[in-house]
């Protein structure tokens, strides 16, 4: 399994410049780049109407599983999915081994422009994620900082 | 793997819940849903990917957060797999990216072998995975205490505990509550330390 390259804050920076610009030229409302363990890496567009992190875990689990059927079917893969809806649709396509592009839009929105443009969001985002794991793909992060020594429960049931 | 977004200090862990069929892993996310404290807006929506009658299909997902640690936002993403044994490769594609693992044994007697069988397919699927149950934190969760025809914990520990490194064991009534909070806390202290020790985390 591939894992997730370091990023910087540079790094986040850049690809939220990337989503910016994405959703600017194809009219989508939202776009958020997940990692396929379903973790939401970052996000640009309407974020309030959307539980981002909830869509980021069931789209990385509805990908992976069309990922599957490809393979029952001779496919090597499956490259995208595509959902319509009557208000919103969404497209989901890999970016690289360790992530996915997902995109929500509105129904009145070409499907062709929404496609047609995150064929460039996606190659920006997998260099910017090559750069970022060609900086230094050995480091970890020092998380001595956390006090793990205390005692209290992390989680507590109500009184 | 887990993902810490120097951005914006959050920490994130997946965590998952595997076990025999009936065992209880949804009983445990829903417990957790229901009676965990946490400040307004920090525990997500419990989702359950279910068929009509409630036997889980792909997956319960339950994103939630923790106090914070130094800092640190700790967004814990907890999943249970579907236990039936036609569902295995539903448990491969969940258990991918994993960070720690409950396994939640059902201890009555006669479940005893589905609970051997579906421990041996945990370390099946991890390895297909390219993983190792030696190097992921678990803990084994033996749920249903309170039914009057169950095994004694010393017996589940001689079969599911049984290796080199014995990991903690909770005994359960999680549709009591009873437990559950005990074993997430563990499996969370496990896999911080985990990172503590070893810096393997990514960032972003």
């Amino acid at each position: 399994m591939g894992t997730l390259p370091q990023l910087l804050e540079e790094d986040i920076q850049r690809l939220d410049d990337v989503l910016r610009e994405y959703l600017e030229r194809s009219d989508a409302t939202t776009a958020l780049i997940i990692d396929k363990g379903g973790f939401l890496i970052t996000s640009h567009g309407d974020a309030r109407r959307f539980d981002l992190t909830t869509i980021g875990a069931l789209a990385s689990g509805a990908f992976l599983a069309n990922q599957t059927i490809a393979n029952l079917v001779h496919e090597e893969n499956f490259d995208s999915v595509y959902q319509q809806g009557e208000t919103f649709s969404m497209f989901v396509t890999n970016i690289d081994e360790s992530c996915l592009l997902m995109v929500i839009f509105s129904s009145k929105v070409g499907v062709g422009m929404v496609k047609y443009h995150a064929t460039d969001a996606r190659k920006q985002i997998a260099n910017q994620l090559k750069t970022a794991q060609d900086r230094d793909p050995s480091a970890g992060l020092d998380l001595s900082v956390l006090n793990l020594a205390d005692p209290s429960a992390l989680f507590k049931r109500k009184a | 793997m887990a993902i810490i977004n120097q951005a914006t200090k959050e920490l994130q862990v997946k965590i998952v819940y595997y076990g025999p069929a009936m065992c209880g892993k949804t009983t445990n996310l829903v417990q957790v849903h229901d009676h965990v404290q946490t400040a307004a807006g920090n525990k997500g929506k419990l989702v359950s990917l279910a068929t009509s009658s409630d036997r889980t299909l792909f997956f319960d997902f339950l994103p939630i957060e923790a106090m914070s640690i130094k800092g640190f936002k700790t967004k814990f993403q907890l999943y249970t797999v579907p236990g039936q044994v036609i569902y295995n490769t539903t448990r491969q594609l969940v258990l991918r990216g994993v960070d720690g693992i409950v396994f939640c044994a059902d201890s009555q007697y006669e479940k005893m072998t589905e609970n051997v069988e579906s421990f041996q397919n945990l370390a099946d699927n991890l390895k297909s995975l390219k993983l190792n149950l030696n190097e992921i934190p678990y803990v084994l969760q033996y749920n249903k205490r309170d039914l009057p025809n169950v095994a004694p914990m010393e017996y589940m520990d001689f079969l599911l505990n049984n290796r080199e490194v014995q990991v903690p064991a909770f005994g359960a009534a999680a549709h009591k509550c009873e437990g559950v909070f005990e074993t997430l806390n563990m499996i969370t202290r496990m896999l911080l330390h985990k990172f503590v020790n070893q810096g393997q985390p990514q960032y972003a």
